[in-house]
This record gives structure tokens, C-alpha cells and sequence, in this order.
């Protein structure tokens, strides 16, 4: 008979399979989420990105990037336009000539015209070199009125289709041959306001942050690739200097913290206090002490761990069951060997584990260290591409940097079998690919916590 | 419950028993407690733990302290090893006073306390190496001692790969391979399973027999207490104090068959009457209804 296993059972592990399958969602679900938020028209999309834009005298401009509009506004912004057209043709209709000058009312006219370029372009109906060329973008307009151009009664709504039929209609009677300077000096009608659904800018399409992370990291050619290991690099080089200083430091003084009173009573007390000072504060200071390179960014993370680790190593330490110190003790051990062949050794392996985490910390500080003084490394790239608002160039740093980290903490918890083969003894060390393999089977992230759960 | 046989007093010793602890009381004191007071200082005020305990280790002697749970015992042998310090009173190892642990009394705790990231093998080296000894002369002689618990097939294995007797026996080897002048023993087979614990009694006996090593050991199981030892100590709580030396007739070499004489079952008798004495052979009635069907009875 198979052996069930229940999906939901208290305390009790999954199927391989069960397990297997719900660590892939555990990534796929996010992504998947993603995917249906970007790929779904319906879903969400608050946006209008607009395709055919308008300038308008009578409606404030709110300015948004990209193009992009709120789907509450867009509809009072093309009722502006058409009342605008309107109030054009009245004074078409009234006046005969209108106000302002000939030259004037041509330089918008032409600009009336050029609404159309960004769409045409990503039509292919003109090339992408012409669509700063006036005279192409006349003859398109001529050209769409005769029905010429394939497929704009697709793209344009019905209202536009119109406007163009009558705009061209005017400016033909004006000019033949030299279109451009020949312009009506009777206002044109402006195209209707059209766009697409749209996310926020700042939640970009999978897609695309895929192909911008491909390009800045892989792609050896246009130099960027070398620029962004580079970043990487001095990144790197920052998060693991602040760390390993801070071991340098802070796991002797933990260790004799946890060992020594003495030590615990003359250091602890300012270490537990020197915590709650938001590192963050010291920026400005620590640029003042070191100057503005590399150092005070070293600083600020060696600031932002180096006062935990005190801590969580003293408290490592003391948690070393005393009895093993007492046996020792009657086997005649004393002082430095009591320190050096029992309490070092019997630590460890709970001190790898909370310098792993440690590491973790030291990347959470990574982002505000590099802003101190002369903004460096991969921040500098998210912090500049952010403010000209090119997220899909954002992402993948940030997921570049969580990669990193999650990969570098599965592989220290991975190594830890090799250095304390004594916590689960008896099983063969597993190559690298049976191990990945295990990860997916059984889903396990962190051998040692869990070991450690179980314990009663 | 009325006894069905009738037991010699243990204090009827045979002029072979008498002539045993002769010989025994004329032998060298290994240890010597004196006047040995214990206080604790808590919320409620000072307790007493222990209280003017005197007695005497003769060399290669098995001595068992019993009593009462919260009578000083683990107390009592912290103080031994110089885990803990007495408030007032000595202890003499060789005639000299006892001051902080060291590597001449020898202990085996109750929660085995091997160290986990060493092997059996470095385990039992360790007293060796932090006492100076290094090279092959130490690997040998752990090796050694391994093989005299029965462990040699297990010598590189992990402490968590053993079980709860083999630990002991490793701790076992690691004490007695600093060849202490004595050994002190903290409830050792108390969380073992009584078929291990059996075999472990059995263990002890055989290396005490054949090895040069005096033993101080505290049980609360009186059938150990009275297999194994020379004479027993009966502590009694609040103070905890000397209640009685008993000396066990049960003659040597001891086995695991001796369970069953009559001396034995004499002498065990009379520590369950000093540890117990109100429930001495009266069984306690729990206040249980009848809940059975009538004809449903099972006797």
C-alpha cells in the first residue's frame, strides 16, 4: 500500500515530492504573482501610458514619468483636448483668422503634428531615425489620410481618424511640395489623447528587468558588464572588509565576555548600549574620522555588526553546557586549556551559525554604507538609476545582491557538515550535485537549525 | 505483606566477614571527610545541605553514599572533587586538604559529559595531553584503557554516535586513564535502562576488581548500592547528615547473582527502612473507586 502523506499534518515532514514541490513554489509563487500583475491587462494596471500625447492651455499638467497618467485623470485630460479642438473650430468658423500670428500658430501646428512620432515610430510606420523629421512626419499624416499606411484604423480610435482626415484635408489646401514650411496658419486640430494600460514605473515587467539584469552583467560588449563587476567587486569588498574586521574584534571580546565576568562586566554593559546607536548616524562622523573613500564605509558596517557580535557571541559562549567545563576541570584541565580545548571547540559550531548570520546583517548595511561620503559600488548604480527612474535597471541589482547573499549563507551552512562532522555523524558526506539534490527534495534551507529544533 | 522468608539481621556478620572489614579499616585512608558543613544562601534564608559529615575511604574500597532525594549527595561528591567548596569542614586526600578540582580525583557524571567534537579516542587522551603527556606514550595508553571498557572497535567514533552505556564507558576509560588516586562516580547509570544498567554494574565491578582505583559512588538505587559496595553511606535529609555506615556481608567477588541471597536481601532491607522508613512494608492504598463491571474482575 503507498504511504499517504497528508498535506496538512502537524509536525510531520511532506513527501519527497510534496516537499520538493512546495520549495519551487516558494520562488515560483512570488514570480508568479509578478508575472500576473505585469502580463494581465486587467489585473491591477492603474496607469495610462500614453501612446498619442497633447499639449493643453486649459488643464493644469500634472507631470508623471514616462508618459505615465492615472486612469482617474486620463479622461478629463482628452475631454481638454476635444474641447480645445472645438474651441478651434469655432474660431475657424467665426474669426476666419484667429489669433496670434501666422508664424506662431504654425510653430504649433507643427507641433500638433509631431504628437503622432513616438506612436509612428513604434508602429514601424516611419523609421526610427526619422521621427525628429518633420517632413516625414507631414508625409505620414498625408499619407494615413489617404489611407496609405497599413493598419491605423487599428491603432487610432475612429475620433482620431477623423482629425487626421480634416487636418490633412486643411493642409493640403496650404502647401504641395515644401509640406513643412507651409503649414496652415490656421490651427490645426490636436490629436485625442490615447495610451495603453499600465503599471506603476516603478513595478516593471519581468521581462524586462531579466533583459536589463542580462545586459548589465553578462554582457561583456558595450562595457557594462565590466563596469557592474567592478561595482560587485567594491561591494563585495566592503561588506566582507566592515565583516571580517568586526570578527577580528568581536569574537575574541565575545568569547572572554562569556568566559571572564570580568570582561563581560567591564564591556557588555557600553556594547549593550553602543547597539541601540543607529550606525546610519555615524556617516557623517565616521566621513569626518576616515575621509571619504572606502574606510568610513568599512566603518559604518564594522559599526552596524561589530556590537552584536559582541553580544551574540558572549551569549554563545555562555550557553556552552558547564558541565563539559566541570569534567574537564577533573581531568586537570585549567585556564588556558580550559579556553583553548573546551570552550573554543565546544562553541563552534553554534559561532559559525551566528557569524552566518552576522554576514546577513552586514549586507543589510551594505546599501546605507555605501552612501556615506562618495556614493560607490552597486548602491551608487541603484541610487542613480532610481532617481532617472530606470527601475527595470534597479531590480536587478537588488535581486543580484539577495542572490549573493542567500547563496553565499547556503553554502557556509553546507560547508558547516565538513567542519563539525561530530553534529550528525554516521551519514556519508554527499558530493555537491547529490546535495542540490537533497536541497530540492527535502527543501531543507538550514540543516543546522533544524538539528537544532529537534533537540528537546 | 507478611515475609515469607525469614532473613538473618544484617549485622550477624560471620567471622569471614568481621576478619573483610578488619582488614579493611587497617588499610591506608585514601580520603577523609571531616566535619564537612555545606549552606546555601536563599530567599527563604540559609539551608542547610549538609551537616558534620565525617567518614573515611580506605584504599581500593567501593563506597556508596544513599539517601533521600535533597540530602547533599550530589553536594557532598561536588565537594569531593572541588567543584564546589565546603562552608565549613575538610577533605583529605592522602592526608592532604582537597583545594579545587584536579586531576587526581576523578569523576564520572551522571550526563556522560564527553566532550562532542572529540573522538572516543581524543576523548580518553584528553586528561593525558592538558596534564602534559604527548606523543604515542598517550595514544597507547588511551588506547589501552578503551580496550579495558570494550571499546575498541568504537575508537574513533563521535559521542553522538554511541549509546548511553558505551558514553559512560568511555567516561569511564577518560577518568581512569588519569589514574586517579580516586574515583568519584555521580549517579552514573542513572539514565540508563535498567537491562544496560545491569550490564554496566557488571562492567564496574570487573574493572574495579582488576584496576588500582578506590571508588566513591552515589546511587539512589539501593540494589546497586548493595551489589556493588564495601560499605554504604545512608544520608538523611534536612541537614543532610550521616544517618549510617552500613557495612554489606555480601561476600566478594560480587555478581549480578548475588541479587537474590540472603545477605543481600538483609542489607538492602535495612537501607529501605532507613530511606524509607514510614513506608516500609506497607503498600500506599490510592483512593480508587471500583469502576469495573461486576465479573469483569481480573483476579
Amino acid at each position: 500500500m503507498k504511504k499517504k502523506h497528508p498535506w496538512f499534518s502537524i509536525r510531520k515532514p511532506l513527501s519527497p515530492g510534496g516537499a520538493r514541490l512546495m520549495t519551487v513554489l516558494s520562488f515560483l509563487g512570488p514570480l508568479g504573482i509578478w508575472c500576473l500583475v505585469s502580463y494581465t491587462p486587467f489585473f491591477w494596471h492603474p496607469d495610462v501610458k500614453l501612446e498619442i500625447s497633447a499639449d493643453r492651455d486649459d488643464t493644469p499638467t500634472v507631470f508623471t514619468f514616462d508618459d505615465h497618467l492615472s486612469k482617474d485623470f486620463f479622461p478629463t485630460f482628452q475631454d481638454a483636448v476635444r474641447s480645445a479642438n472645438s474651441a478651434i473650430f469655432e474660431s475657424r468658423e467665426t474669426a476666419g483668422s484667429s489669433r496670434g500670428s501666422a508664424r506662431v500658430i504654425r510653430r504649433a501646428n507643427l507641433k500638433k503634428l509631431r504628437h503622432l512620432g513616438p506612436l509612428a515610430v513604434k508602429e514601424a510606420w516611419i523609421p526610427r531615425d526619422k521621427e525628429n523629421d518633420d517632413s516625414a512626419i507631414y508625409q505620414l499624416w498625408m499619407d494615413m489620410a489617404k489611407g496609405a499606411v497599413p493598419n491605423v484604423s487599428k491603432v487610432l480610435s475612429a475620433e482620431n481618424m477623423e482629425i487626421v482626415r480634416s487636418n490633412a484635408e486643411l493642409m493640403a489646401r496650404y502647401g504641395d511640395r515644401n509640406a513643412v514650411s507651409s503649414l496652415p496658419d490656421v490651427p490645426l486640430l490636436s490629436l485625442i489623447p490615447q495610451g495603453v494600460s499600465a503599471n506603476p514605473s516603478y513595478l516593471p515587467a519581468p521581462h524586462s528587468v531579466f533583459s536589463a539584469g542580462y545586459d548589465l552583467f553578462l554582457r561583456g560588449e558595450d562595457g557594462d558588464a565590466g563596469k557592474m563587476h567592478g561595482r560587485l567587486m567594491h561591494s563585495l569588498s566592503i561588506v566582507f572588509g566592515g565583516f571580517f574586521l568586526s570578527c577580528l574584534i568581536g569574537v575574541p571580546l565575545g568569547v572572554f565576555c562569556g568566559t571572564y565576568a570580568l570582561f563581560s562586566r567591564l564591556f557588555e554593559p557600553f556594547v549593550d548600549f553602543f547597539r541601540y546607536l543607529p550606525a546610519p548616524a555615524f556617516s557623517t562622523l565616521l566621513v569626518a574620522m576616515f575621509a571619504a573613500h572606502d574606510a568610513p564605509k568599512i566603518a559604518l558596517v564594522f559599526i552596524g555588526t561589530f556590537f552584536q557580535m559582541v553580544l551574540v557571541v558572549a551569549n554563545t559562549t555562555r550557553q556552552l553546557d558547564v558541565s563539559l567545563l566541570e569534567a574537564a576541570q577533573t581531568l586537570g584541565a585549567k585556564g588556558r586549556h580550559l579556553l583553548g580545548r573546551v570552550i573554543i571547540p565546544g562553541i563552534l559550531p553554534n559561532l559559525y551559525n551566528d557569524l552566518r548570520i552576522l554576514l546577513g546583517w552586514s549586507w543589510t548595511w551594505l546599501v546605507i554604507a555605501e552612501l556615506v561620503g562618495v556614493k560607490s559600488g552597486l548602491t551608487e548604480f541603484i541610487e542613480t538609476q532610481g532617481r532617472w527612474r530606470n527601475f527595470d535597471q534597479v531590480y536587478p541589482v537588488i535581486i543580484l545582491i539577495g542572490l549573493i547573499g542567500f547563496g553565499s549563507d547556503q553554502f557556509l551552512s553546507r560547508l558547516s557538515k565538513r567542519f563539525f562532522p561530530y553534529l550528525n555523524p554516521g551519514k556519508r558526506e554527499p558530493g555537491v550535485v547529490e546535495r542540490l539534490q537533497n536541497w530540492a527534495n527535502e527543501g531543507r534551507i538550514d540543516p543546522i537549525a533544524e538539528k537544532r529544533m529537534k533537540k528537546p | 505483606m507478611s515475609q515469607t522468608i525469614q532473613l538473618p539481621d544484617y549485622r550477624e556478620q560471620s567471622a569471614k566477614v568481621r576478619e573483610r572489614f578488619r582488614a579493611l579499616k587497617q588499610r591506608p585512608v585514601k580520603l577523609e571527610v571531616r566535619g564537612l558543613c555545606r549552606e546555601f544562601e536563599s530567599a527563604s534564608g540559609t539551608v542547610k545541605a549538609l551537616h558534620d559529615i565525617h567518614f573515611n575511604v580506605y584504599r581500593r574500597e567501593f563506597l556508596s553514599i544513599i539517601g533521600p532525594s535533597g540530602c547533599g549527595k550530589s553536594t557532598l561528591i561536588r565537594i569531593l572533587s572541588g567543584l564546589d567548596e565546603p562552608t565549613s569542614g575538610s577533605v583529605l586526600l592522602d592526608g592532604k586538604e582537597v583545594r579545587g578540582p584536579g586531576a587526581d580525583r576523578g569523576m564520572v557524571f551522571q550526563g556522560y559529559t564527553l566532550f562532542p567534537w572529540l573522538t572516543v579516542k581524543k576523548n580518553v587522551m584528553f586528561g593525558l595531553e592538558v596534564n602534559g603527556g604527548s606523543g604515542c606514550s598517550v595514544e597507547q595508553d588511551a588506547l589501552q584503557w578503551i580496550e579495558l571498557v570494550g571499546l575498541s572497535h568504537a575508537k574513533d567514533a563521535y559521542p553522538n554516535q554511541l549509546s548511553g552505556g558505551m558514553k559512560q564507558r568511555v567516561a569511564i576509560a577518560r577518568a581512569l586513564a588519569n589514574q586517579p588516586k580516586i574515583l568519584l562516580m555521580d549517579e552514573p547509570f542513572g539514565a540508563l535502562d535498567a537491562q544496560t544498567r545491569a550490564q554496566m554494574q557488571s562492567y564496574l565491578l570487573q574493572i574495579w576488581q582488576n584496576v588500582d582505583v578506590t571508588i566513591v559512588f552515589i546511587t539512589h538505587d539501593l540494589d546497586e548500592a548493595v551489589l556493588l559496595s564495601d560499605r554504604v553511606v545512608v544520608l538523611k535529609a534536612h541537614p543532610g547528615e550521616v544517618q549510617e555506615v552500613i557495612e554489606v556481608p555480601v561476600p566478594h567477588p560480587r555478581h549480578l547473582g548475588q541479587l537474590i541471597t540472603p545477605e543481600f536481601l538483609s542489607t538492602r532491607n535495612r537501607l529501605e527502612e532507613l530511606i524509607h522508613p514510614k513506608s516500609s512494608g506497607e503498600e500506599k492504598r490510592l483512593p480508587i473507586p471500583r469502576m469495573t463491571q461486576v465479573g469483569d474482575d481480573v483476579f
